[in-house]
C-alpha cells in the first residue's frame, strides 16, 4: 500500500486546462474513484490546482487509474484550446513525496500567492467532503490532519503569511497603522470606476460610518452610492467632503492632479489637524506627491503600495526556507507513523503463521505418543517458547523502523521470506517433513 | 521584605520588558499579550511592596529619590494598562516595560545606600506631594514614550517603507490619544503636587516658596505641560509636534528633576 498523488497546479497547467479539469461534483467524483484500486481518496478542486491524493495498493495501477480519473471523470464536455497536453500538464507523487505535497499545499508553500490563509480552508473543504462520502479512512484522515497541523505551525512560526501581498491588503493594512480602527470613520472616493467599485467592495465590512462618493458625473456615482449605501456628491463639494474624510481613495482620469497641497491643507485645518490617509490610484496622479509633505496626511500613490506589496513578497519568500524545514519535518512525523502502522499487520501475521505451523505441528507429535496431561502441557509451553525466542529478533527489527524507505524494504522482505502473503499457513505444510534436515535433502 | 518585593518586582518587570521585546521582534502577538499580563502581575507585586512598605512607617519615607522613582514606575504601569485595555497599544510595553523594571530597579539597589527622609512634621503633605508629583511624572513619562514612538512611525509612514527589522508599532492614533490623554492627566497631577509641595513647605518652613533648585524645575516642567495641553485644546498644534513636545518635556522634566535630586 502506498500514498500517490497526481495533480496540476498554476505552475504545470495554464488556466484554461485547470478549469477544464476542475471538479464540478467532487462528491460524485470521488465515489467512482475508490474501489479496489483505490482504497481511500482526497480530492482537493480550486481556481489554482486540482490534485488528487490516494492511498492504493498498487503504485503503477493507482497512477493509471489516476491518469484515467482525470481525463473520464474530471474532463468537462469539449477541448481546452491552451496548447498544453494533460499528461504534460500533471504531476505525479508517490509515497514520501506525495504526503510532502499535501503538506506543502496545505501550508501555502506551494500557492501562487506564498502565504495566502485560504487554502488551508480549502484543503480542509475537500477532506470532509472526501470523509462524507466514504473515500477518506484512516491513512488518508491522518495525513490531512498532519497537513493541517503542519499548515498552522507554518503560519505560527514563520512570517510567510504575515505581510500583506496584494495592493488592496498593503493598502488596508496601512490604514491599521494610522487609525485605531475604521469604526466610526469617513471615507471620500473620488470616482466612480472599476477601482473605486473593487475599494467599495473591499470597505464595506470596515465598519466605516460614512461612504461618500464624488464624481465628475454625479450620476454614475448616484448609481454607485445607491448599491453600497453611499452618498453621492459632485466635485464641486470635495472641500467640504474633504474636511471630513479619513481615508480617501481617488481613481479619476484627467491630466492634471485634482487635489494639491492647498486643498489638503486646508482639509487638515477645517478637521482640527486630525490625520488623514490619502490613497491614489488614479494614472495619471490625482494628488500632488508635494501634499505629503503635510503633517497629517499619509498620501500613498500606487507604485508606494505595489512597492511595498513587493517587499512583503520578497519578505514571505525569504520565510519559505523555514516553512520548508517544517514540511520537513511534519513529513518525516507523518512517515515514521505510517511506517510503524505498515508493520502492525506484517507482524500480526508473522505470529499467526508461526503459531499456525506450531499448533500443528505439536499436535500431528502429540496424536502419536500417549503423554500425561502435564507432559502434554510442558510440550505445548516449550514450543511455544521455542517460537517466541526466534521471534523475538525479527518483529524488534520490524518495529524499529526510524529509516521509512529502508522500513519499507525490511518489511518487504519480512512478507517475502515468511510466505505472509502466499498460501494459507498450515495448508502447504500438509505433506512437509518436520525435519528441516528434509527439506534440504530435496 | 520589603526589599524583596521590591526585588521580585524588578525581576517580574524584566521578565515583561524581555517578552515585549520578544514579541515585538519576533511579531508573535501570543508572545506580546504575555507580555501586558507579566507586566500587570509586575504592577501586583509592586502594589503589595507599596503596602509592605506602608506597614512599617506612616506616613512613608518615599521623599527620598528611590521611592519616588518606583512610586513614578508603578503609576506609569498601571496607566499604561489602564489605556492598553481600551486602546491597540501592546507596541508600547516595549518601552514601558524596560522604563518600570529601570524604575523599580534602581529604588530596590538605592534605597538600602542612600538616607530616608525621616518622618517629621508635615510628612504627610510630603507624602502628598511625592505620591502626586511622581504620578503626574510618570505620565508624562508615558506620554514621552508614546510621543517617541509616535514620531518613529509617523517617520516611516512618511517614508513609504519598511525595514525587515523595524518593530510593529501602535497605530498612530492610539499614540495620540494615549500621548494627549497622559499629558492632560500629568498636568493635572503636576499641578496638584505644586500645590501640596507650596503647603508642605509652608508647613515645615512657614516659607510660601523655596526657591531651591527642584522647586524651580517643577515650575518649569509644569509650564511646560500646561502650555502643551492648551495648545493641544486649542488645535494649535498636530500630532506629530504634540508628540515632540511630550518626548522634549519629559527629557527636561526627567533631567531638572533627577538632575536636581542626583546632584543635589
Amino acid at each position: 500500500m502506498s500514498l500517490v498523488l497526481v495533480g496540476m497546479n498554476h505552475r504545470s497547467a495554464p488556466l484554461a486546462l485547470r478549469e477544464h479539469y476542475a471538479a464540478a461534483d467532487p462528491r460524485e467524483a470521488l465515489t467512482k474513484l475508490v474501489g479496489d484500486e483505490i482504497a481511500e481518496a482526497v480530492l482537493v478542486s480550486t481556481c489554482n490546482r486540482v490534485d488528487v491524493v490516494v492511498w492504493a495498493p498498487r503504485v503503477d495501477v493507482a497512477r493509471l487509474r489516476l491518469r484515467s480519473f482525470f481525463e473520464r471523470d474530471l474532463a468537462r464536455e469539449g477541448v481546452p484550446d491552451c496548447g498544453v497536453a494533460l499528461e504534460d500538464a500533471l504531476y505525479e507523487f508517490e509515497g514520501a513525496e506525495a504526503a510532502r505535497h499535501v503538506f506543502r499545499v496545505a501550508s501555502s508553500v506551494d500557492s501562487m500567492v506564498l502565504g495566502e490563509p485560504q487554502i488551508l480552508g480549502q484543503v480542509k473543504d475537500a477532506w470532509r467532503l472526501a470523509v462524507e462520502c466514504g473515500a477518506c479512512g484512516s491513512i488518508l484522515s491522518r495525513l490531512h490532519e498532519r497537513a493541517f497541523a503542519c499548515g498552522k505551525r507554518v503560519r505560527n512560526e514563520t512570517g510567510i503569511a504575515e505581510r500583506p501581498v496584494s495592493v488592496a491588503r498593503v493598502a488596508a493594512d496601512l490604514a491599521g497603522e494610522i487609525f485605531e480602527s475604521l469604526e466610526g470613520k469617513t471615507a471620500l472616493l473620488i470616482g466612480a470606476g472599476e477601482m473605486i467599485e473593487l475599494a467599495l467592495e473591499a470597505m464595506r465590512g470596515a465598519g466605516l460610518a460614512r461612504i461618500r462618493i464624488a464624481n465628475r458625473t454625479p450620476a454614475r456615482a448616484a448609481a454607485l452610492a445607491e448599491r453600497f449605501d453611499a452618498s453621492a456628491h459632485g466635485l464641486g463639494d470635495l472641500p467640504g467632503l474633504l474636511a471630513e474624510a479619513d481615508v480617501v481613495l481617488t481613481s479619476l482620469g484627467g491630466d492634471r492632479p485634482l487635489l494639491g497641497r492647498p486643498e489638503l491643507e486646508a482639509a487638515l485645518q477645517a478637521r482640527r489637524r486630525r490625520p488623514m490617509f490619502v490613497i491614489d490610484i488614479g494614472v495619471p496622479r490625482n494628488v500632488d506627491p508635494a501634499a505629503n509633505e503635510l503633517e497629517g496626511v499619509y498620501l500613498y500613490d500606487l507604485d508606494d503600495l505595489g512597492d511595498l506589496a513587493e517587499a512583503n513578497a520578497a519578505e514571505r519568500r525569504r520565510e519559505k526556507i523555514r516553512a520548508e524545514a517544517i514540511v520537513l519535518e511534519e513529513q518525516q512525523r507523518f512517515d515514521g507513523w505510517l511506517s510503524a502502522l505498515s508493520a502492525v499487520p506484517t507482524i500480526r501475521d508473522l505470529r499467526e503463521r508461526a503459531e499456525a505451523v506450531r499448533a500443528r505441528e505439536v499436535e500431528r507429535v502429540l496424536g502419536r505418543l500417549e503423554l500425561s496431561p502435564d507432559a502434554r502441557d510442558g510440550v505445548e509451553q516449550l514450543t511455544r517458547q521455542i517460537v517466541n525466542k526466534i521471534l523475538h529478533a525479527p518483529i524488534a527489527r520490524l518495529r524499529d523502523q526510524e529509516d521509512r524507505a529502508q522500513g519499507l524494504a525490511i518489511l518487504e522482505t519480512a512478507r517475502d521470506l515468511f510466505d505472509l502473503d502466499g498460501r494459507e499457513p498450515g495448508r502447504d505444510e500438509e505433506g512437509a517433513s518436520a525435519d528441516p534436515s528434509d527439506d534440504l535433502e530435496d | 521584605m520589603n526589599l524583596d518585593l521590591h526585588a521580585l518586582t524588578a525581576a517580574v518587570y524584566l521578565l515583561a520588558a524581555i517578552l515585549a521585546t520578544l514579541g515585538a521582534s519576533l511579531r508573535n502577538s501570543r508572545v506580546a499579550r504575555a507580555a501586558v499580563a507579566t507586566l500587570a502581575a509586575g504592577a501586583l507585586v509592586h502594589a503589595g511592596a507599596f503596602l509592605a512598605f506602608h506597614e512599617f512607617q506612616f506616613p512613608p519615607p518615599s521623599t527620598g529619590l528611590p521611592g519616588a522613582v518606583s512610586l513614578m514606575a508603578w503609576f506609569g504601569t498601571i496607566f499604561y494598562l489602564a489605556v492598553a485595555l481600551r486602546l491597540r497599544l501592546r507596541g508600547l510595553a516595549v518601552v514601558v516595560a524596560p522604563a518600570a523594571f529601570l524604575g523599580v530597579f534602581f529604588a530596590a539597589i538605592a534605597r538600602g545606600t542612600g538616607p530616608e527622609t525621616p518622618a517629621e512634621a508635615g510628612a504627610l503633605w510630603g507624602a502628598v506631594h511625592v505620591v502626586l508629583a511622581s504620578a503626574g511624572l510618570a505620565l508624562g513619562g508615558v506620554a514621552g514614550a508614546a510621543g517617541l514612538l509616535f514620531v518613529l512611525h509617523h517617520r516611516g509612514l512618511k517614508q513609504k517603507r519598511r525595514k525587515r527589522s523595524s518593530l510593529p508599532l501602535p497605530p498612530l492614533e492610539a499614540l495620540d490619544r494615549v500621548n494627549s490623554l497622559a499629558v492632560a492627566l500629568g498636568f493635572l497631577l503636576i499641578s496638584l503636587g505644586v500645590v501640596t509641595g507650596v503647603l508642605w513647605v509652608q508647613e515645615t518652613r512657614g516659607e510660601l516658596w523655596p526657591g531651591s533648585p527642584h522647586a524651580n524645575a517643577m515650575l518649569v516642567a509644569w509650564a511646560i505641560y500646561g502650555a502643551l495641553v492648551i495648545s493641544r485644546s486649542l488645535s494649535a498644534t498636530g500630532a506629530l509636534q504634540a508628540a515632540r513636545s511630550a518626548v522634549i518635556g519629559f527629557a527636561f522634566l526627567a533631567l531638572a528633576v533627577a538632575g536636581v535630586e542626583v546632584l543635589g
